[in-house]
């Protein structure tokens, strides 16, 4: 027989076979369809909702050929064939002056320009100020279509119309009526249309003509315009002659079909790629493991196939078939059935995509660009389920290649024993894993990846070792009831049915437990490294002077009409800035006589409103934790001229040398104020969040340094709608301001989503891993089962026997996967949990023992009762006599 | 009427329709005969001929479409799936053509199966059906698993699974077919000696030598009872009657 014969007759049993054994089949499409499925239409929505460099030019240019933007200086600029990935000035100061339209168009071989001007806008809404992205450029031009697409009402006709789009409508506003732009000095447009932007969605965007928002008057680089450039392609070379002027070019023709990336000037060369390689193995790894996962789900399948079919290759043998033979038939199963499910997952993954998209657009803040299907993308994702569904096939393959011949055609059907070199190789496997996750531990740099790359290894590994244990476990039933004995007894005779599926479950738990250390690791050091900034439940106001000084009765005033039973106490500090054209001061606080004295504290914090609190009142009117004994003497302290310091590194000191740094708006130059006070050594907890001491007025005074309030705390309790209320009273009021309220340690809504996703994926897996090997057994256990119910067993029997299969399966692969992903879990938590600063050094281990549990416990016995209450509870009771 | 309750296994008027309309097979027409205690009676025919579908109806196994299959004076159909398969535990006993034992309990667990489905305690199942193997004759071989014993050991495993926990119906469908002769012979005088020792049996086989072996011989063919050699002659008369 030729090797193409061969193949043929193989490929034909294949086909009958699944078209006979139609419910296997359907596992396998499944199996095998579902993951493709899920990859396909992820990746048709991410290419669809991803605009591409070509696809944006359209959203970023209008009609235009080019957008030229301009540096304020005039320096040379570099840039990549889209700017948008990368550009920055080189050489000196250049000419001092940007490049005027002239230049620009005679840079770009005489191209027409329409100016237009960029801008964050502050627009006022009904609930306080909004930031608005601002166009100003002439929508009436042909050049500017396609930048806005106008949906009601009409295009502006002069500087004091403008259009905006729903987003901002919704904001409280509507068509005719004036916006109100907070800005100083800005203009104040009537709203005459309602344009969508290309780009973006459900951010608010105005757009008018140059003057309309004010945008073009401001000073620097924000007032700097832009221009839309007509009158044919811009090629890279012009783009190159306006690079030298100063002006950056978004050239549509050079983004469309741009030249060798030799051409790019020699600073952009080295730019991007880096991170590749990392990228590169994070994909290989993901990848791995999926193709894994797969395999191993979809194993049970060709193994009960396989040993079905064990007859026809035993007559094939018998009649002078070779082991390869054997293997094709079985390996061609595979292929067959990994067609199909390639081809069905991808056309149902493309159907999918498509009935997603519009849901997925209405929750996301841009457009989506066209319908896109990256064919080639499938074509390696189909590549995938054909490979996994021929992996799948293999070893039963290799194993029914091997198998006994008169053993099987005298009926006896137990697999062989297991040999002992999987297990040796497994437990060197395992050993390589966990040297690997050492390494990574300990290692300085990307230890993430060798822990990674070992947690594989360790995995596959303990697929190794699977066999062994299950036949361990079989060996052990021998005390327990009837049905679990069977089912242990069971599962060890057809390793090949039920290694995979224990395999499958083990994994999915070994990732899973690795995750969750690895994730509650670094939730426990986030808490465990978390310091109140204020007393609990208490909050501050604080503000900086950015265009005049804070007004401190206007905030106070927001605040006590929010919260009119808040109680409300100024904190008087030193102003490290006062007003934005005036000096700016740093205070520094050593102790005394020491040449090189030790830092008081590893950390502090302004949340008080200032760094620095000057006077008596800090220590009796703000919530200053100290035991009643030192708040005394620390009165004392300030009452006599000195500071009261804090230290979180158990510095002792009578005497402290306060240093106030003083520079000037506009200027390098720096002087320095010294002072030797007595001193007041408060220990604190490291990690310290408040502020750094407490200074006395006279000290102060002496220093000269400006004193004033410097932030407003509200004693609470505070509720979150409170909360926001205040926040945007005071944003209202000035913009610098902000409010914080103390809640303590919050954990991180992601992780509880991270928490409930790895949960919910381990279920998904465990279930489809035993319920695909609990159904196959029970098939293939149809003549054990009449012979039961022969012997009287009643039809509920069945059940328990199904979900005494899914027990043996779901909790010997739980208890196995838990074991391996200690490894790398625990292992990962070291580079994770290595804190930078000194507060947070050290490592954090928490093992989140309760979803181990349910993994481990609570899984397998719920997997169990929903086979026990699925699985048919009729006996085949006739079957066998017929 | 003679008195049916003093017989272990009856059959009144006992039809079975597989399948209707043109695919419509009579495996049995009005089939009528009873086991006493202490009887082995062998049923003979060629293929076809309903030896098999009377068994499965004798053991509850199948419903009759017509008439009543009792053991022991009780009504399988009345009973229930629940009350039959406990019938099968406590008081039928199969053995079959090839052996069926359950490849994944070794001989002692296969023996105390019924039992344990019956929920006995697991020590006393197995000291049940410890005496069952030595009963006949395999006490030696309680741990090994069936892929390990010869075709003989596994049906005398069979055998003491059927006669264990003292069940009074034995059915025994071509016990030896799968046996070498002289292994077959002694399968026989097994079967031969629990009937003696009171339990009833049925034995269907298509060689006459083994049916000399039996107290009765029933011989069907196309699903009727077409003679009936050292049976109550009253009972025929009355209990065979009308074939439709």
């Amino acid at each position: 027989m030729s090797r193409g014969t061969s193949w043929r007759l193989a490929l034909r049993l294949a086909r009958r076979d699944a078209l006979r054994n139609r419910g296997r089949s359907i596992l396998v499409l499944v199996m095998i369809a579902l993951p493709v499925l899920a990859v396909t239409a992820a990746d048709v929505v991410i290419q669809t909702q991803d605009v591409t460099g070509v696809e944006s030019l359209d959203r970023r240019l209008g009609s235009a050929d080019a957008l030229v933007t301009v540096e304020a200086q005039g320096s040379p600029v570099v840039q990549f064939f889209d700017p948008y990935d990368g550009s920055g000035t080189v050489g000196d100061q250049g000419t001092g002056r940007p490049p005027t339209a002239e230049q620009v168009s005679a840079a770009l071989g005489g191209a027409r320009l329409v100016e237009t001007h960029l801008g964050a806008v502050n627009v006022r809404t009904d609930d306080g100020v909004a930031i608005v992205d601002g166009t100003e450029v002439d929508l009436r031009d042909p050049l500017s279509r396609g930048l806005f697409d106008l949906t009601a009402g009409r295009w502006p006709t002069g500087p004091g119309e403008v259009v905006v789009n729903q987003a901002l409508l919704d904001q409280g506003y509507a068509r005719g009526d004036v916006l109100g732009l907070t800005d100083d000095g800005a203009p104040a447009p009537t709203i005459v249309g309602v344009a969508e932007s290309a780009e973006s969605r459900t951010y608010p965007v105005v757009a008018g003509p140059i003057g309309s928002l004010g945008i073009a008057d401001r000073e620097g680089d924000a007032g700097q315009p832009s221009w839309l450039a007509g009158g044919g392609p811009v090629s890279w070379d012009q783009v190159r002659t306006a690079n030298a002027l100063g002006a950056t070019v978004l050239s549509r023709a050079v983004v469309t079909d741009p030249p060798p990336t030799s051409e790019l000037p020699d600073e952009m060369q080295g730019w991007g790629g880096s991170s590749d390689d990392q990228m590169v193995a994070v994909i290989v790894l993901v990848v791995v493991m999926a193709l894994l996962e797969v395999v191993l789900l979809a194993g049970p399948a060709f193994a009960v196939t396989a040993r079905r079919q064990s007859r026809t290759l035993a007559l094939m043998a018998a009649t002078g078939g070779t082991p390869a033979q054997s293997r094709r038939v079985v390996i061609g199963g595979g292929m067959v059935l990994g067609t199909v499910a390639a081809l069905a997952g991808v056309v149902l993954g493309i159907g999918a995509a498509r009935l997603l998209l519009p849901v997925l657009q209405h929750w996301s803040n841009t457009w989506f660009g066209p319908f896109d299907v990256p064919w080639l993308h499938l074509l390696g994702i189909a590549l995938f389920g054909l490979l996994s569904a021929v992996l799948a096939a293999v070893v039963p393959a290799w194993i029914a290649s091997r198998q006994d011949v008169v053993a099987v055609l005298a009926g006896r059907r137990a697999d062989k024993r297991p040999s002992l070199r999987s297990p040796i190789l497994g437990v060197v496997l395992l050993g390589i894993g966990i040297a690997g996750s050492a390494y990574g531990a300990t290692s300085s740099s990307s230890g993430e990846f060798a822990i990674a790359g070992s947690a594989v290894v360790a995995v596959i590994g303990m697929i190794f070792l699977v066999p062994i244990v299950v036949v361990g476990v079989a060996r052990l039933a021998g005390r327990l009831p009837l049905s679990p004995r069977y089912a242990a007894r069971d599962a060890a005779r057809h390793r090949t049915r039920t290694v995979p599926a224990v395999a499958a479950v083990a994994a999915t738990v070994a990732g899973v437990v690795a995750l969750g250390i690895a994730v509650t690791s670094d939730e426990a050091q986030n808490r465990e490294t978390y310091r109140a900034e204020l007393p609990d439940g208490m909050g501050s106001v604080s503000a900086y002077a950015d265009e005049a000084p804070v007004d401190w009765t206007q905030l106070r005033a927001a605040v006590a009409g929010k919260l009119p039973d808040a109680q409300l106490t100024p904190v008087r500090g030193i102003i490290e800035s006062s007003t934005p054209d005036g000096p700016s001061y740093w205070l520094d606080i050593k102790a005394a006589g020491v040449e090189e004295p030790d830092r008081l504290l590893d950390s502090y914090g302004s949340s008080w409103g200032a760094s620095t609190l000057v006077g008596e009142s800090a220590m009796t009117n703000l919530p200053i934790d100290v035991p009643e004994g030192v708040r005394q003497e620390a009165l004392r302290m300030l009452q006599s001229g000195g500071v009261v310091a804090f230290t979180d590194q158990g510095v002792q000191a009578d005497e402290l040398r306060l240093e106030l740094h003083r520079w000037e708006a506009d200027s390098e130059d720096e002087s320095v104020e010294r002072l030797s006070v007595p001193a007041l050594m408060v220990p604190v907890a490291l990690g310290n969040a408040g502020p750094q001491a407490i200074l006395s007025t006279q000290a102060a005074k002496r220093l000269g340094a400006p004193v004033g309030v410097s932030g407003l705390l509200v004693s609470g309790p505070i509720t979150r709608a409170q909360e926001s209320a205040v926040s945007e009273a005071l944003t209202a009021t000035d913009t610098s301001s902000s409010f914080y309220v103390e809640r303590g340690y919050q954990a991180d809504n992601e992780t509880v989503i991270i928490q409930l996703v790895l949960a919910a994926l381990g279920g998904v897996l465990m279930l489809g891993g035993t319920l695909t090997a609990t159904f196959l057994a029970l098939s293939d256990a149809r003549p054990d089962l009449a012979t039961l119910a022969a012997v009287g067993a009643s039809p509920r029997r069945r059940r328990w026997v199904a979900a005494s299969y899914a027990l043996v399966i779901g909790f010997v692969g739980a208890v196995l996967g838990a074991a391996v992903g200690f490894i790398p879990g625990i292992a990962v938590t070291y580079p994770l949990t290595n804190g930078y600063s000194e507060a947070t050094a050290g490592h954090y281990l928490d093992v989140p023992w309760l979803m181990i549990l349910g993994l481990v416990v609570a899984l397998p016995l719920l997997t169990a009762l929903i086979v026990g209450l699925t699985a048919r509870s009729r006996l085949p009771l006739v079957s066998r006599l017929d | 009427m003679n008195a049916p309750t003093s017989a272990v296994l009856r059959m009144d008027a006992v039809t079975r329709v597989h399948g209707e309309g043109a695919t419509e097979v009579h495996a049995l027409r009005s089939v009528s005969f009873g086991v006493h205690p202490g009887e082995l009676v062998a049923v003979m025919g060629p293929s076809g001929s309903g030896k098999s579908t009377l068994l499965t109806l004798a053991g509850g196994l199948d419903s009759p479409t017509s008439g009543t299959v009792s053991v022991e004076g009780t009504d399988l159909e009345g009973l229930g799936a629940a009350g039959r398969a406990r019938m099968r535990r406590t008081s039928i006993g199969y053995v079959f053509q090839d052996f069926n034992l359950i490849p994944a309990l070794n001989a002692i667990e296969n023996v105390a199966l019924p039992l344990e489905l019956d929920g006995v305690r697991t020590r006393t199942a197995r000291a049940a059906a410890r005496a069952a193997l030595d009963e006949v004759g395999i006490g030696d071989l309680a741990t090994r698993f069936p892929d390990h014993m010869s075709g003989g050991q596994q049906q005398r495993v069979a055998i003491a699974r059927a006669v264990v926990g003292d069940r009074r119906l034995i059915l025994a469908d071509e016990p030896t077919g799968a046996l070498d002769s002289d292994t077959g012979e002694s399968i026989l005088r097994l079967l031969r000696a629990r009937c003696d020792a009171g339990a009833a049996g049925v034995l269907v086989t298509h060689e006459a030598r083994h049916a000399a072996w039996a107290d009765r011989v029933v011989f069907l063919r196309d699903g009727v009872v077409v003679d009936e050699t050292g049976a109550d002659s009253a009972e025929v008369l009355i209990d065979s009657g009308t074939p439709r």
